[in-house]
């Protein structure tokens, strides 16, 4: 596949994150984008003058500006210096962070900020996303992101009620993880005793995919420091290591054939990949923590099965008994997932600043408790897109 | 090598119409309404580089200084660093062609803004020439609150 | 009465004369009905540009029913919370005319809690617009002779001469094994319905800004002569969302979903409107 192991180690030394909130009319794009911007910078304790090179993304028609990382150079601090503007849909986030990989690990650059935002509240998200599709035949059936094909396929194969109750368990967990995350866009305090209550009368979008299972439309930005191994060390007590990263893609199709498990979708072999090429037999037991790109409960409950490399209902277990709570076997999104927050073109960034912060230690509220040493996380976007990157505490791998 | 046919090939004429809402945020409301309420443009100053950045920002993108608390009043007269003269005539422009879309230095701004020049035959426009701010203050809140700039004594 | 964010629910009601806006009730004729829970029930009249409101008493015959507990009602009214996320978390409910309850909005001015009046908010300045561009695009020969079969009520799609997969609309190569695609067939035009998407909520048309009825059905279709993967994605008949199945294939098990055939429509220019809809055919 063409897969060469890195040059050097890249380590992220600086986090950055604004709160996330559809309610921005304070600040526009580059003053939003710059307090994600400042905060990392203030994380590391560098100033701008030690940024090489900075990357930055959005996913397009959202603002329905063009060129933005032009205008918010404002923002960036990218003045005077080498800058890319990367743009990939809603693995944007995912992108940005190989990108900034990639060029400190080749060599190009010493110290990269990596900034993606997105300013929802500002566009009409469904209509953008509708606008992307083939205009000679897609734009006509498209319905934005909304699809209930996850939801079809898991009832098919475990039943209504126990699909039904899985997904909105899923939704809870998420709900509670949110609620101990400040930063966190929708927490609305679901209880348990809620759940029957939810899937009979959250008003229903398309199929089983109801309101409350889908991801929110927020505003906001993050960003990542990058440094090479020496600067790293020398930046941060704990710097957190980029060990790899995989993208995967196949062509612009949806496919609603409604063929089932087991077929090879681009997270299973986005995650086969990865595991084989870096040595992992089981991941459940490898990885500490995992922050999934979950737009829906249902993609949510699903994709379990696909990064996980599972089988039969071990995901839907996983789920039932609460293992992939705070303080489960496998937490996942300690943070409340992207179902909670979802700032498109931030939202896969946040998913590996949220894992890095995890193996810091320094995550607040929503810190894993024990030692967190191996994280993992996932972007996804357009009609089947995956990026995965995986951090380590050390670099004895 | 043989030749594409293209005789199915045509062209569909469609359309890309989409809502969206631009929002000024604090520092920019603070200067659409000073200009609006007071006929006053206001600017921003970065202590550490001495800058004034017109319009106003957040930040000196030079130094990353915080500047939003640092309001300076500019004159509402200036100097034409560049221009260039609009002649293809579109929907999307604000006024008819030919017309001057102009780099104006205000007095006391280290940095121009672009904004139309009126009142002068486009083939007479030069750099260096001084110019005035004319308010439009009936104008939604953009930057044609300045209706246009005109040659000044 | 419990106060939250420190508004009592009754002043929301009390202060709903002064702030009605009889020019957003233009065309409003109907009664609203508010179960606040533990607080209280109020009914809400609008006729002829004018209101009155009853409290306590039966709420059966109201037009659209708004159940929502205190906390949220407060919330909602002083713009600390959405009402969509509300909806989502089902703490709002809407029984009855829903877009009834969406022209509550226009029907008063903002509530301001008391001694608040006086309180100076910045201007925040926002400017609408709505971006419009003429777009061409150029059909090439590939989808243009999909296109124009079309117009001849004939569904064609691409044959790969390696795999032999079947792509419709076409493309001009297939991707996973990297040659190009030679060889024209003609597929359908009735197949056997896979996916639908039962949609309730409906984007707007980018290309009218229009918002199109609901509930509609975007399927899949596995049309006669394509296999696996090679579905067909197009509308279903609006009126027989409730009537289809959709078929499956799930390891060795296969349910097969409805019969569907296309409707062509009289006019027929080169587009994705020449197939109206695909209706059960029987």
């Amino acid at each position: 596949m063409g897969y060469k192991n890195k040059n050097r180690h890249v380590g992220i030394v600086g986090i950055g994150e604004t709160k996330f909130s559809s309610h921005r009319e304070d600040v526009n794009q580059p003053e939003m984008i710059h307090e994600a911007v400042r905060q990392a910078l203030d994380d590391a304790g560098l100033g701008i003058d030690d940024i090489d090179c900075v990357v930055h993304g959005n996913m397009e028609l959202f603002e329905m500006v063009h060129q933005p990382d032009m205008w918010h150079t404002l923002g960036t601090g990218a003045y005077g210096k080498s800058a890319f503007r990367l743009t990939t849909g809603g693995t944007t986030g995912g992108t940005l962070v190989s990108g900034a990989d990639n060029l400190v690990a080749s060599g190009m650059y010493d110290v990269v900020m990596a900034v993606g935002f997105q300013k929802l509240q500002e566009g009409h998200t469904t209509g953008g996303i509708t606008n992307m599709a083939d205009p000679l035949w897609a734009r006509k059936l498209q319905s934005g992101a909304l699809t209930a094909q996850a939801a079809v396929k898991v009832i098919a194969e475990f039943g209504e009620e126990r699909a039904r109750r899985a997904a909105m368990t899923y939704r809870i967990i998420m709900d509670k993880h949110a609620c101990k995350n400040p930063n966190a866009h929708r927490a609305f305090h679901l209880e348990w005793d809620q759940i029957d209550d939810l899937m009979a009368h959250s008003p229903p979008l398309i199929g089983d995919l109801r309101l409350i299972h889908m991801c929110s439309q927020s505003d906001g930005a993050c960003a990542i420091i990058f440094a090479e191994e020496k600067k790293a060390r020398k930046i941060s007590e704990k710097p957190v290591w980029v060990r790899d990263h995989i993208t995967v893609h196949r062509e612009e199709t949806l496919n609603l054939a409604n063929n089932y498990y087991p077929i090879d979708t681009t997270h299973r072999f986005a995650a086969e990949k990865l595991y084989e090429r870096n040595g992992i037999d089981n991941p459940l037991e490898y990885f500490d923590v995992f922050e999934m790109y979950d737009p829906s409960a249902w993609w949510g409950l699903d994709w379990l099965r696909d990064f996980f490399l599972l089988e039969g209902d071990a995901h839907i277990r996983m789920v039932e008994n609460r293992e992939i709570m705070i303080d489960g076997k496998m937490p996942i999104n300690p943070s409340g997932g992207v179902i909670s927050t979802n700032p498109i073109g931030a939202t896969a960034m946040i998913r590996v600043a949220e894992a890095a912060k995890q193996i810091r230690g320094d995550a607040g509220e929503h810190q894993v408790p024990g030692n967190v040493e191996h994280g993992l996380a996932s972007s996804f976007g357009g009609t089947m897109w995956t990026v995965l990157t995986m951090l380590e505490k050390e670099t004895n791998w | 090598m043989q030749k594409d046919d293209f005789s199915n090939s045509y062209v569909v004429e469609g359309k890309l119409a989409l809502p969206y809402t631009y929002f000024a945020g604090r520092l920019g409301s603070t200067f659409l309404t000073t200009l609006r309420d007071q006929a006053r443009i206001m600017g921003v100053r970065c202590d550490k580089c001495g800058k004034v950045f017109l319009p106003p920002r957040q930040t000196c993108e030079r130094c990353l200084e915080d500047i939003r608390d640092k309001w300076v009043a500019l004159e509402s007269t200036g100097v034409v660093v560049n221009f260039t003269v609009v002649r293809q005539q579109d929907k999307h422009l604000p006024r008819k062609t030919p017309y001057v879309l102009g780099m104006i230095k205000l007095d006391g701004a280290d940095t121009p803004i672009v904004h139309i020049i009126e009142g002068v035959d486009p083939d007479k426009i030069s750099e260096g020439m001084r110019v005035k701010a004319i308010f439009a203050p009936e104008s939604e809140p953009s930057i044609l609150l300045i209706n246009h700039f005109e040659p000044a004594a | 009465m419990a106060e939250y964010y420190g508004v009592d629910v009754a002043d929301i009601f009390n202060t709903m004369k002064s702030r009605f806006r009889p020019e957003g009730a233009e065309g409003v004729d109907a009664v609203f009905g508010y179960d606040i829970g533990e607080e209280g029930k109020w009914k809400l009249t609008v006729r002829q540009g004018e209101m009155t409101l009853d409290e306590g008493g039966d709420l059966s015959g109201c037009d659209v029913l708004v159940k929502v507990d205190g906390r949220t009602f407060v919330g909602l009214n002083i713009g600390k919370i959405d009402a969509m996320a509300a909806l989502g978390a089902a703490k709002l409910k809407v029984e009855g005319d829903f877009n009834l309850f969406a022209a509550t909005g226009k029907l008063f001015t903002k509530y301001v809690p008391p001694g608040q009046e006086v309180e100076q908010e910045q201007e925040l300045v926002v400017l609408k617009r709505t971006i419009s561009v003429n777009q061409r695009f150029a059909t090439g020969p590939v989808m243009g002779t999909f296109l124009k079969g079309l117009k001849e009520k004939k569904i064609l799609a691409i044959k790969c001469p390696v795999c032999g997969r079947l792509q419709s609309p076409p493309r001009e190569v297939c991707a996973p094994c990297r040659v190009r695609n030679d060889e024209w067939v003609e597929i359908g035009p009735s197949g056997e319905m896979r996916m639908l998407e039962y949609c309730y909520y409906a984007s707007p048309d980018p290309l009218t800004g229009e918002t199109r009825e609901t509930p509609y059905g975007a399927i899949g279709i596995l049309l006669d002569g394509c296999r696996k993967d090679e579905v067909f994605w197009h509308l279903l008949r609006p009126d027989q969302l409730d009537a289809v199945q959709m078929g499956i294939v799930m390891g060795d098990k296969v349910v097969h979903g409805s019969r569907l055939r296309p409707v062509w429509s009289e006019n027929r220019t080169g587009s994705i409107n020449d197939i109206r809809y695909f209706e059960i055919d029987q």
